[in-house]
């Protein structure tokens, strides 16, 4: 990335590092100056050209190198180390050429950002012009993708005459019509993005069985993943230096770690101690070979809202594997949507677990007035519950509303009617996490404020509602009456003295294991009873305590 | 129900009779017993707080409260009021025979009845019941029928009848007997005139506790067995969850929340315990932390914080600070955020884990009436809540949609969790319609249109008022608990022998309805003919111990080991840096080195290698393993090569080589 130095140029530059530096740290970022007057690159070849950063990893120092040269404080700096010279973007070019081929990993993608307020750089100089086409043509030959972010300049900025010839075009549709993203515009390099960036990569690739013999490849990728704030890395104290946990097994009685052949697993049922080996444990889980099996198909009113048990998948054909899939899955596809109905699966995902049964639910693919896809085709695969995943509920018996009351609630309703888009709400919880991450990594006085994007808009909403609200209430509450009095009064009486310490004499415990009935004493008396016997537990859980006191008394 | 607990007395004749069959046919007694069996076993497995108590009649011994001056004879409380556990299901196999003796089976209720007032007494059961399992064929006595009714009604006490016959024998219409199917007794055999006065008896009984419905809870034995195979579903008691919908400032109701919906888990987990004590005790588990040098140098946990990596930096912030800086929300809350049209929440975004049903407080009608409205509305208007949602002050708040929900019986709103901007990862797809080569033909989109009549498992009558689902997934019990219970069983009962196949039953309800597997053949095979499909070779993933030592692993040889010598080995290496001992960073190439060079004993140099493997394996990560297996390579290479030189010496050689089992275990590892 090279960058006429700018103030706000400097700020997209900053912005664009501590992007980077949460959405995907291992790509390897410089920054290169040109129409400096000094010069500072590998084999100092080019003339007026200043490899700030050099291809690298990026980190809070860098943010700080950045933070530097801004300001008046940093114009000086700027001046002092780098000065200003002569203009020649080919030479710069080259430069980053050069940086690019002195990686020796395996790059998978290389894309190189011009930042300038000039259209005219050489200010007419057609040698120089020349020069810097080609070097900008031999970039893109390598697979590199240029890029320009130009600011507006008085007059505006003219691409066409210089910089069309130096960017990348966007690709003419590919043969699979695989869609390249559009160039990102400056405003969104400045939209400071914190969310990791994931790659496209199959969850796993398995077959899709409709019958003897006919397997379909399919992939199955997560397109909707719960994100967690990163794992923290544990650091030794004295030198901050990352440390490696090891987690082993051994004997207690000597000391020996023991080998995955020394170990068994065991569950206790109704008092008694099953056993079994590790790989018998496993099999248990085994019913088949990983793979998804066609029972039938459903119309799509058959599949329940309520039907929901984990996040969905995604299935794309694998060509690759088997060739033919995506023509089959293409004709599958089309015909389940067109005549609306699901494919009805049973899935293993994975070697040694169980089967579930999920619906495969059709999604053509659709493109925005840029021919960019939005929607990608394929099946989306929903989990349904077994019996064991529904509960019985007891629902209370209450009075409907009247028409007029629900009415009057449909105006409510269309006061605050919006247009939902699933990528409209961040998270909080993160967005916070890594403002403190980078306030902490930039020295910063106090981290950058989070707006809480799912905290309801209380004043709007009620400015919108206007009397509605209490219209509503009057048709719906009888006078004096406070939906949220009765639940505060039931928090005090909550609150109840500490009961005395609970215990139960030796006998009745006896007594209790005998009949296997321990089960009725609360969690508070199982360990008052397990200190009493001085028995040794490692869990809080009521069965672990209960499992440890009856070996305890049985004995 | 979940939460509720009763109190259950199964009482069961093992008197002579129970013991007669015809020809063929299975004794009373067996089926009795096998009814009693699977009924204590589902008991066992589903760890509730019922309690059962065990009755024999008919036995040779009397044993039982009410026994004096010659009445109540030959009946046993065999095991009173308790939890039920493998020492019953042990008793029941090994102690519950035969007898030769009858009993009234009237006396034996009588005892039953006594035992469960006398035993519940000071706790609270939410049911009580008396099983009795009987081929009716002692007379009974009649005397005090009257005064028993009143008694079970007084008590609340339920009975269930579970005959070798059924109980409407000539009712009995040609659907029935198709299921019950051939041989099922007392249908082939005439009942004798005591168990048809017997029967009458049990009919009156049954239907002066219950007018309506009494006769359902006669069972035979074969139906109950059949029924009884499936280890019972997981129940837990649902929690309410309080909470106000707001609505702005202004408006709120008063809700109560229940997880309706989620993947439920098997209640315990596997302990880990010592191979040959079965002592959990026996085995420690423990993580320790070590520096990344060569000596991996351990470090207490108390002296090491946590960081954060950021880019290329790691950021120390410890645990302190960032409960300090976290991000902080007011608790339990349930807040509607807007309204928008239902199909803009699209099913697949669907996040978490579960679906909460939000229904109004029992007690309050005011509230139901408010919710009612905002329930209707929605549904009227295709539309969902868009809320904020915070279980507690402690967990992260979720956005997500309510939706109306409107059934003929009750009305509730469906809480679903929806993805936030991190979540959602939007990959792009080449399109499959755009590309001729792999579009498919009129004639191919035709046999896959024929493939999905074929295999259509909601049928449509004609008057289509009537839909018929013939595979409902939240009907089948989840299939891995089922299996799991069954080992768990098998391994306790008979300890010792290998795990049994799946049930029948089971394996059966994964599989595709046999109507459809029918209807479907032809469609398939046109499908087969229509759509060519080749699969592209590719490499064996799984590795042999063969592939990773070279195919020559099995047999050693001479010659080969000879010339391995001059390959892969660099005297530079040599020169460059001076190997002492073997490293953790090659320790493969030390290895090789130190062998080479015979500066150290060959023992110390496998010594060296052994401790460092060992090392390698302490850590549960691929690299690592992959790295201990060119050790254990390199190992094995230099081993095979100082035999052949000791042979040569004809002095005799020491085993070292390493056993394959060794090899399978490590691979097992990973």
């Amino acid at each position: 990335m090279k960058s006429k130095r700018k103030e706000s140029n400097l700020e997209v530059v900053r912005s664009v590092y501590t992007s980077k530096i949460i959405s995907s740290h291992r790509d390897l970022v410089a920054l290169v100056f040109y129409g400096t007057e000094q010069s500072k690159n590998p084999r100092n070849s080019f003339k007026y050209v200043y490899v700030y950063h050099d291809l690298d990893e990026p980190g809070a120092k860098r943010v700080q190198e950045v933070d530097a040269l801004r300001g008046e404080k940093g114009a000086r700096l700027a001046a002092e180390t780098m000065g200003s010279g002569e203009t020649s973007l080919g030479d710069a070019l080259w430069c980053c050429a050069n940086l690019y081929s002195d990686i020796k990993l395996r790059l998978s993608h290389k894309r190189l950002m011009i930042f300038t307020c000039r259209d005219e750089p050489h200010r007419g100089d057609s040698a120089k012009d020349r020069q810097a086409r080609t070097k900008a043509s031999d970039l893109k030959e390598t697979g590199v993708i240029i890029d320009l972010m130009h600011l507006m300049k008085p007059g505006g900025f003219d691409v066409a005459p210089f910089f069309r010839d130096i960017v990348s075009q966007p690709e003419d549709e590919s043969e699979l019509g695989l869609h390249l993203e559009p160039c990102d515009k400056l405003e969104d390099l400045q939209k400071r993005v914190r969310a990791k960036e994931q790659k496209k990569r199959a969850m796993a690739r398995l077959n899709l069985c409709l019958g003897e013999g006919i397997n379909v490849a399919v992939g199955i990728y997560a397109t909707a993943v719960t994100a967690r704030k990163p794992a923290a890395i544990r650091l030794y104290r004295e030198t901050n230096e990352p440390v490696r946990s090891k987690t082993r097994t051994f004997h207690m009685q000597t000391g020996s770690l023991l080998l995955p052949s020394e170990i068994k697993k065991a569950q206790t049922y109704g008092k008694k101690q099953i056993v079994m080996e590790r790989d018998e444990v496993d099999s248990i889980k085994k019913f088949q070979d990983p793979g998804l099996y066609l029972i039938g198909f459903k119309p799509m009113e058959k599949l329940k809202t309520h039907h929901h048990i984990r996040p969905a998948v995604f299935l794309y054909p694998e060509e690759g594997e088997v060739k033919g899939s995506a023509c089959l899955f293409s004709a599958l596809l089309m015909k389940c949507s067109e005549r609306n109905v699901f494919a009805l699966c049973r899935c293993v995902s994975r070697r040694n677990y169980p089967p579930r049964f999920v619906a495969l639910v059709p999604q053509r693919e659709e493109v925005d007035e840029g021919k960019v896809q939005f929607t990608p085709p394929g099946f989306n695969v929903i989990y349904l519950p077994y019996a064991d995943d529904l509960r019985t509920l007891d629902p209370p018996q209450c009075p409907s509303a009247s028409q007029i009351q629900v009415d009057k609630m449909k105006e409510i309703v269309s006061k605050l009617r919006f247009k939902y888009r699933s990528e409209a709400f961040e998270n909080p919880v993160i967005q916070q996490h890594y403002r403190n991450l980078e306030a902490l990594a930039l020295d910063m006085m106090a981290p950058e404020d989070t707006e809480d994007l799912i905290m309801p808009k209380v004043d709007q909403i009620n400015h919108r509602l206007g009397p509605l609200a209490e219209e509503f209430k009057d048709l719906v509450y009888p006078a004096g009456y406070n939906p949220e009095s009765k639940s505060v009064a039931k928090r005090k009486t909550g609150v109840a003295e500490k009961k005395p310490k609970a215990e139960v004499p030796e006998d009745e415990l006896r007594a209790h294991v005998q009949n296997g009935t321990l089960g009725k004493l609360t969690v508070p008396v199982l360990k008052e009873a397990c200190k009493q016997f001085g028995v040794r537990t490692t869990g809080t859980k009521k069965q672990e305590l209960i499992d440890a006191l009856t070996t305890r008394l049985a004995a | 129900m979940a939460g509720t607990k009763s109190a259950l007395v199964l009482c069961m004749d093992v008197g002579f009779s129970m013991s007669n069959s015809a020809p063929g046919e299975e004794p009373p007694f067996e089926l009795a017993k096998k009814v009693i069996q699977k009924f204590v076993q589902r008991q066992v497995f589903a760890e509730n707080k019922d309690e059962l108590a065990l009755v024999l009649f008919g036995t040779d011994s009397t044993k039982n409260p009410l026994d004096r001056d010659g009445q109540y004879q030959n009946i046993t409380v065999h095991r009173h009021l308790m939890i039920p556990d493998f020492e019953l299901l042990e008793e029941i196999e090994n102690q519950v025979h035969p007898e030769s003796q009858q009993a009234d089976w009237m006396d034996a209720l009588v005892v039953c009845m006594d035992l469960l007032q006398t035993e519940t007494k000071g706790k609270k059961f939410d049911r009580l019941n008396v099983a009795l399992l009987t081929d009716l064929s002692t007379q009974a006595n009649q005397d005090h029928l009257d005064v028993i009714i009143e008694n079970l009604k007084q008590a609340g006490i339920t009975l269930q009848f579970f005959l070798p016959f059924p109980a409407e024998d000539d009712e009995e219409g040609g659907g029935d007997s198709d299921r019950r199917g051939p041989g099922h007794p007392g249908t082939g055999k005439g009942l004798s005139r005591e168990q048809k006065e017997s029967l009458d008896l049990v009919k009156h009984v049954m239907l002066s506790l219950d007018e309506e419905d009494g006769l359902d809870q006669v069972y035979t034995f074969r139906d109950a067995i059949e029924q009884l195979c499936m280890f019972k579903r997981i129940e837990r008691r649902p929690m309410a969850w309080p909470c106000q919908l707001t609505i702005g400032s202004c408006l709120s109701i008063r809700i109560v929340g229940y997880k309706a919906v989620t993947e439920e888990r098997l209640k315990k987990m596997w302990v880990t315990v010592d191979a040959q004590s079965n002592q959990k005790e026996d085995v420690k588990r423990e993580t320790v932390y070590c520096l990344d040098d060569d000596n991996e140098t351990e470090v207490k946990k108390d002296d090491t914080i946590q960081g954060f990596r950021y880019g290329s930096d790691i950021v120390p912030f410890s645990k302190v600070d960032q409960d300090q800086m976290k991000y902080k929300h007011d608790g339990k809350c349930f807040a509607v955020l807007g309204f928008t049209k239902q199909n803009l929440v699209r099913r697949h975004q669907f996040m978490g884990s579960q679906v909460v049903k939000m229904f109004a407080p029992k007690d309050d009608e005011h509230a139901g009436v408010a919710l009612s409205a905002l329930i209707r509305a929605l549904d009227e208007l295709q539309m969902v809540a868009i809320v904020r949602y915070a279980y507690d002050r402690r967990s992260n708040p979720q956005v997500g949609a309510a939706f109306p929900c409107v059934k003929q019986d009750y009305e509730c709103l469906m809480y679903v969790q929806l993805p936030f901007m991190e979540d959602l990862r939007q990959f792009t797809f080449p399109s499959l319609e755009n590309n001729k080569k792999l579009s498919p033909s009129d004639t191919q989109l035709s046999a896959v249109d024929s493939l999905i009549d074929s295999m259509m498992l909601v049928q449509k009558d004609d008057d289509d008022a009537d839909q018929k689902d013939i595979f409902k997934v939240h009907h089948i019990p989840n299939p891995a608990f089922q299996r799991h219970f069954q080992c768990l069983h098998h391994r306790a009962v008979n300890p010792g022998t290998p795990l049994p196949p799946m049930e029948p039953w089971l394996k059966a309800a994964l599989e595709r309805p046999d109507v459809i597997s029918e209807r479907c053949q032809a469609p398939l095979e046109e499908i087969k003919r229509k759509f060519p499909l080749i699969e592209v070779e590719k490499k064996k993933k799984l590795k042999t111990s063969a592939q990773i030592f070279g195919k020559d692993a099995e047999e050693p040889d001479a010659k080969k080991a000879k010339g391995d010598e001059e390959e892969d080995y660099n005297l530079a290496d040599i020169a460059e840096g001076s190997v002492t001992s073997v490293g953790s960073v090659d320790p493969a190439r030390d290895f090789r080195t130190l062998i080479k060079l015979k500066s150290l004993p060959f023992g110390e140099v496998c010594q060296q290698l052994t401790h460092r493997i060992e090392q390698l394996l302490s850590n549960k990560n691929t690299h690592y393993y992959m790295k201990s297996i060119t050790c254990i390579q390199a190992f094995r290479e230099q081993s095979v090569k100082f035999l052949v030189v000791e042979e040569k010496k004809e002095e005799a050689a020491v085993p070292s080589a390493e056993d394959t089992g060794d090899v399978d275990d490590l691979l097992d590892m990973m």
